[in-house]
């Protein structure tokens, strides 16, 4: 945590961070975004990348060390292409210190909490904190509610994190890796709502 | 008691956590080798066996007993009792005791201690002392959080990984040209600024190079890949994850890139600095299209294929062949055709080069071909190896044993340490023209086992 103080403006944030190549090419039709998914450790971060660039559901549970980097293109209908270059990281408590190191310079952030348990979510309200305090100021933030299809343990109301979100500002949906349900979706809504590039 | 807790009573392996059994429970005592690591407060940090916050109550006893001692001004370092050893190592504010009734020399268990200790700073840094000095109740367990196979794996290699008590590494035998291959583009992306570059197969070594003035500790690669190898996670993705080497800076974070470029095969690049990640996978692409272009991956899949040396195979000339005693005496040629083993009766060979940091092993055969004969066999080597390295009354040059298991011969010279293991009939003359044998062979083929050049351990 100590990382944070050590990067006094934007400019010097992307110059220090994992992102010595440019956020979005030029191309406005072919987008490449940077993307770190944040949140406790067991919500399934890497289950939701592994659903959504590999179309694979492991339920053997794989603990990430330090950050895993994928990437996965989407074609939107207004035949652009987004590519996302994906930072899991590891949700142990000893790497908090050096999430900076994978989220500054970082398009979007994806806040993931398990829907069966409030520790998690209040662990995503903590990530929505940091990321408010020391992200890029116009990052694009999704909140996502997982495991989904666990609805008979739900221990975290839709309505209660819906309301969270739209106080921030974020976009809010619940997914399943286990069953697909809502994986393509959140990418596909995140390729909209991002800043038109080819604008600035 | 629940259900669930009856059921976590029975021994199971690595599934999950543990189990919920405290020190009460009778398969919890029955255990035969216990780890554990506690704070100066004696807080329990880990434990092989059961829950760690069920065993406060052992742990702090531990914790007593070695605070006790230290207030007389004294280090606690052994306790006998009965059966059982109990062996300390006290590390700053971390505690690491074994309990063991494994007969092994307690030596070898405080190195199996140190290099646990070892595991803990490759993933925390020695940093961590600091919270300690901050606030002595200081609960260390969140921070280990997700790393119990790494642990359980490591303790496993105690029982078959001899690099454990050799402080040596291996490597995958291959022709001279295909390592230098592999060698030469290592070196080019160490000369564009990373600090090491290690290609790797399963705990073997591929190639490995350093930058100048870097070098790397055999037990530092013993941790790294025991790190890697147990860290599922690595095999789905290209990774980027801070990682500590205690012998090259037990303070700092080095931060490596980890990549699976076949089942068993994986590079790791390591460098100093946290924003390296696209110029390592660039790297990582050059040498990936290098390997494939030159077919070193081939060849090391073919390597994996043939394993390594076999006794059978140590060269001997036709005296000594039909002086050798066959295992099953009376049953002639067709027994000598399809003997047990190497010449002599030879079983299995650990060469260790002094200069090189590497040693070679036959590959296990049969008679020994349970993995609790391999156990036993890598247990004798080890109390072979402490009594060799004895700090009062050694070092010494050989030692011949013989009981009912083996013939066991150990000879040390300022270039290498052999040690062989025979039939327990074998003839004592014979054995050790056998090791001499053994000895020229391993030189004979030594640009195909070890590593030459281009090495940090060369200068």
């Amino acid at each position: 945590m100590g990382c944070a103080a050590s990067v006094p403006d934007k400019s010097a944030r992307q110059a220090s961070s994992l992102n010595s190549e440019p956020l979005a090419a030029n191309d406005p039709k072919h987008i490449r975004v940077k993307l770190v998914l944040l949140g406790d450790s067991g919500v399934g971060k890497s289950c939701i990348v592994l659903r959504f660039v590999r179309g694979q559901f492991d339920p053997t549970s794989k603990v990430t060390v330090g950050a895993s980097f994928l990437c996965q293109t989407i074609a939107l209908q207004n035949s652009t292409t987004v590519k996302f270059e994906i930072w899991d990281t590891a949700g142990q408590e000893r790497y908090a210190a050096l999430a900076p190191l994978y989220y500054r310079g970082a398009a979007v952030a994806v806040v993931v909490y398990d829907i069966t348990s409030p520790d998690s979510f209040h662990k995503a309200q903590y990530w929505v904190k940091e990321l408010q305090k020391h992200g890029s100021p116009d990052i694009v933030m999704a909140l996502v509610g997982n495991k989904a299809d666990l609805h008979e343990n739900r221990r975290v109301s839709a309505q209660e994190a819906e309301e969270y979100a739209e106080k921030i500002g974020m976009f809010f949906i619940e997914t399943s890796a286990k069953t697909a349900d809502n994986i393509n979706q959140l990418f596909e809504e995140i390729s909209k709502r991002l800043p038109q590039r080819q604008s600035s | 008691m629940t259900s669930r807790d009856r059921c976590d009573d029975e021994p199971e392996k690595g599934k999950g956590k543990k189990n919920v059994t405290d020190d009460a429970s009778v398969s919890w005592r029955k255990r035969k080798k216990h780890f554990f690591v506690l704070s100066h407060s004696g807080k329990p940090i880990y434990s092989r066996y059961g829950a760690e916050h069920k065993l406060a109550g052992f742990t702090a006893t531990l914790q007593a007993i070695i605070s006790y001692v230290e207030n007389g001004g004294d280090n606690i370092r052994f306790v006998r009792a009965g059966k059982h050893q109990v062996v300390f190592l006290v590390k700053g504010p971390i505690y690491l005791v074994c309990i063991s009734c494994t007969e092994e020399p307690d030596d070898a268990l405080r190195g199996q201690l140190e290099l646990l200790h070892g595991q803990m700073l490759v993933i925390l840094t020695k940093s961590i002392d600091r919270c300690f000095e901050k606030n002595k109740k200081f609960d260390m367990t969140p921070l280990l959080g997700g790393t119990e196979a790494v642990f359980s794996s490591l303790i496993h290699s105690f029982s078959w990984n001899p690099a454990t008590f050799l402080h040596a590494y291996t490597c995958l035998p291959l022709a001279f040209s295909t390592r230098q291959a592999a060698g030469a583009i290592l070196q080019d992306v160490v000369d564009s600024g990373v600090l090491f570059a290690m290609l790797m197969c399963k705990h073997k070594v591929v190639s490995l190079v350093g930058a100048q003035k870097a070098s790397l500790h055999p037990d530092d690669m013993l941790l790294l890949s025991n790190f890697i190898l147990s860290t599922k996670s690595f095999r789905t993705s290209e990774s980027f994850s801070p990682i500590c080497l205690p012998r090259y800076n037990p303070m700092a974070f080095l931060h490596a890139y980890v990549h699976y470029l076949e089942v068993d095969s994986y590079l790791v690049l390591l460098s100093i600095n946290s924003d390296d990640f696209y110029h390592l996978k660039d790297c990582r692409i050059q040498i990936e299209s290098v390997l494939v272009n030159s077919n070193v991956l081939g060849e090391v899949q073919k390597s994996v294929q043939d394993g390594g040396l076999h006794v059978e195979d140590v060269p001997v000339d036709s005296s000594l062949r039909s002086d050798s005693p066959s295992p099953h005496p009376g049953q002639g040629r067709a027994a000598l055709a399809s003997r047990i083993g190497g010449p002599a009766g030879l079983w299995h060979f650990i060469y260790r080069s002094i200069n090189l940091d590497q040693y070679v092993s036959s590959e296990l055969s049969s008679p020994l071909n349970s993995s609790r004969l391999q156990k036993e066999l890598y247990r004798a080597y080890q109390k072979l190896y402490v009594s060799m390295h004895d700090r009062q009354i050694g070092p010494h040059k050989t030692q011949f044993r013989r009981d009912e298991s083996y013939v066991l011969l150990c000879w040390i010279t300022p270039d290498f340490e052999l040690y062989a293991a025979f039939d327990p009939l074998a003839d004592k003359a014979l054995a050790i023209k056998i090791c001499n044998r053994v000895c020229q062979w391993v030189r004979d083929l030594e640009n195909e086992i070890f590593l030459f050049g281009g090495s940090p351990f060369s200068w």
